[in-house]
């Protein structure tokens, strides 16, 4: 490389003797990388090493030392019935929240999309949620899931309920409850990017659409949606990966209770934690990446050809 | 045929304001919980019958949300700056100069994306212990000051940049320096103002790792601040919680209707993040 000068080392030829130029045309890229590698090593590449070793270590952080276990902190997870309830709960999680995720979105963008004064206010408003601290997310619907809350009378007034009840404190509906916080923070932003996407969909589709007679439903149905189905891709994969590290709405709700209903892997790991049982909490961290790296990849592999566009 | 689309409209403004009371209703009814007197009954009506200040005056007076206040400040203030200037410096030669490595380290950059930060927490408690980095500022800015989701999103940003401006700078003798602050930055501002809106909004409602690494409570975020109020969370609190969840919220409100074109104009470049 050093060999084949090219405009930009020539102009320097005339500043610089020859060989420093080469130097200079090593260093120089490291010099931009190097406070971002440094901070990332030290916080972030480290840490994620030493917690792939921990997972096979029995691990005392008060120590700072521990023998090596081999695989005995998976097998004990593994065998932990309770690991096995964060996990599906985990799993039943992704399931609840991904079709709401998909579709109430998808609907906003619709409704957003429209040409009629004041939807910029609205799409405005509808994002608010998206831009609210998560703690006070969490706090301010568990206030309207309280007893004599809001959600409580509004279901006594439609006949669900038939006295008051609390939905986070009730086994069969706490993990539900705690789902629709996480919609509700998320509705904002999957709705701009199937507004991206709608965005990109021509208008003259539609108009020919109108000209055979279709109607808005239709046209929602036959058009619409197939033509969004990147952005739904898109959407479905944030979802699972912001799922499965979904921590304050339980944590401050729920606590992971009742009985463990509301314990996801990432609850798991925090009460391990907290226990200083963090041999057991890399070990199930190491689960919870294993579930984040199969949605990377599926999402690596659909933006691929866009990123590959950019490039030339 | 004209009726029919009046008829439209007035059904779209009417589901449109219909979703507004589910993403807006919360913060109203919180909002007017905070408002109440100390001698209303929670639960008696959403209205306030005597709006009162006291609740949010008492967040400061009585429970430290002035000192929160003040530290989730610094640490955002910190944070965003240094995130852009890190990430940016970094992302530079990631998208525009050929050398050794950029392979390498691009793939280990966006690789450390997906993982998850309760995978790392521990060690990255220990460590910061170390440091000496327990309950202070910069240990709870350390996760900010550069991040693989920023690179990357600054490297894409440079990607879509012609490239002649540059070339011609360097033409003119400019160093690789010069010409990343003086002709590459400017062009990439919006995308700037997006990742200082991630990392702001971020940064001021994080809330695991301030949980982890502040034990005294003179350190606490408003965040922690507020976790810590809740666990308390009956009647006799519950206007106080009301008042300081309103307070916490309001400059990334500020910040959100300032900016809003950069949040809600349909881009998404943020779209990794998850």
């Amino acid at each position: 490389m050093e060999n084949q000068p090219n405009i930009e080392t020539q102009v320097k030829v005339t500043a610089a003797p020859k060989k420093k130029i080469g130097l200079m045309k090593i260093f120089t890229p490291w010099l931009f990388l190097l406070p971002a590698i440094v901070i990332l090593t030290v916080f972030l590449v480290i840490p994620i090493l030493e917690a792939f070793q921990w997972s096979l270590l029995d691990y005392k952080i008060i120590a700072g030392t521990g023998e090596f276990v081999g695989l005995e902190n998976f097998k004990e997870i593994f065998s932990d019935d309770k690991f096995w309830q964060a996990f599906w709960n985990t799993i039943l999680f992704l399931v609840i929240v991904l079709p709401l995720n998909i579709f109430l979105p998808m609907i906003l963008a619709v409704l957003v999309n429209q040409a009629v004064k004041g939807v910029g206010v609205f799409r405005v408003l509808y994002y608010l949620p998206v831009v609210t601290p998560m703690v006070v997310a969490a706090l301010m619907w568990k206030m309207l899931y309280s007893q004599s809350g809001v959600i409580s009378e509004f279901l006594m007034w439609i006949g669900v309920f038939d006295k008051q009840s609390n939905l986070l404190v009730q086994s069969s509906t706490a993990l539900t409850a705690v789902a629709m916080i996480t919609v509700w923070k998320g509705l904002g932003y999957y709705m701009i990017m199937y507004l991206a996407g709608l965005q990109s969909i021509p208008k003259d589709v539609y108009e020919s659409a109108s000209i055979d007679g279709a109607s808005s439903l239709q046209k929602f149905w036959k058009i619409t949606v197939p033509m969004l189905i990147p952005s739904i891709t898109l959407v479905s994969v944030l979802t699972i990966i912001g799922g499965l590290k979904v921590f304050e709405e339980i944590a401050l709700t729920t606590g992971g209770g009742p009985a463990g209903a509301t314990t996801t892997l990432v609850m798991y790991i925090y009460d391990k934690f907290n226990n200083l049982d963090v041999s057991i909490a890399s070990a199930a961290g190491m689960v919870l990446l294993i579930l984040a790296i199969g949605a990377s990849l599926l999402q690596m592999k659909l933006t691929k050809q866009r990123e590959d566009d950019l490039r030339t | 045929m004209k009726s029919e689309t009046l008829r439209k409209k007035i059904l779209l403004y009417l589901v449109m304001v219909l979703i507004t009371v589910i993403t807006v209703g919360p913060f109203l009814i919180t909002l007017f919980m905070g408002l109440k007197s100390p001698g209303e009954g929670i639960y008696d009506g959403i209205l306030p019958q005597d709006p009162t200040m006291v609740n949010f005056t008492d967040a400061f007076e009585k429970a430290h949300f002035g000192t929160y206040f003040i530290n989730t400040f610094l640490v955002t203030v910190l944070a965003v700056p240094l995130n852009l200037l890190f990430c940016s410096l970094a992302a530079y030669p990631l998208a525009r100069m050929n050398f050794k490595g950029r392979g390498i380290a691009l793939a280990l950059i966006i690789s450390t994306m997906m993982v998850p930060f309760q995978l790392y927490m521990a060690p990255l408690f220990q460590i910061a212990g170390e440091l000496g980095l327990r309950n202070t500022h910069l240990g709870l800015v350390i996760l900010q000051v550069a991040t693989a989701f920023g690179i990357f999103l600054m490297r894409q940003a440079f990607l879509r940049v012609p490239k002649e401006l540059e070339e011609s700078a360097h033409l003119d003798g400019a160093n690789k320096f010069q010409v990343w602050l003086l002709v590459a930055l400017p062009l990439v501002k919006p995308t700037l103002i997006t990742l200082a809106i991630y990392t702001f909004t971020f940064t001021w409602g994080d809330y695991l790792w301030p949980l982890l690494n502040t034990t005294e409570s003179s350190m606490y975020t408003l965040s922690i601040g507020l976790a810590q109020l809740s666990q308390n969370f009956d009647g006799s609190n519950m206007k106080l919680i009301s008042a300081a969840s309103i307070l916490t919220t309001i400059p990334t409100l500020i910040i959100f209707i300032w900016l809003q074109k950069y949040f809600v104009s349909g881009q998404t470049d943020g779209a990794v993040k998850g």
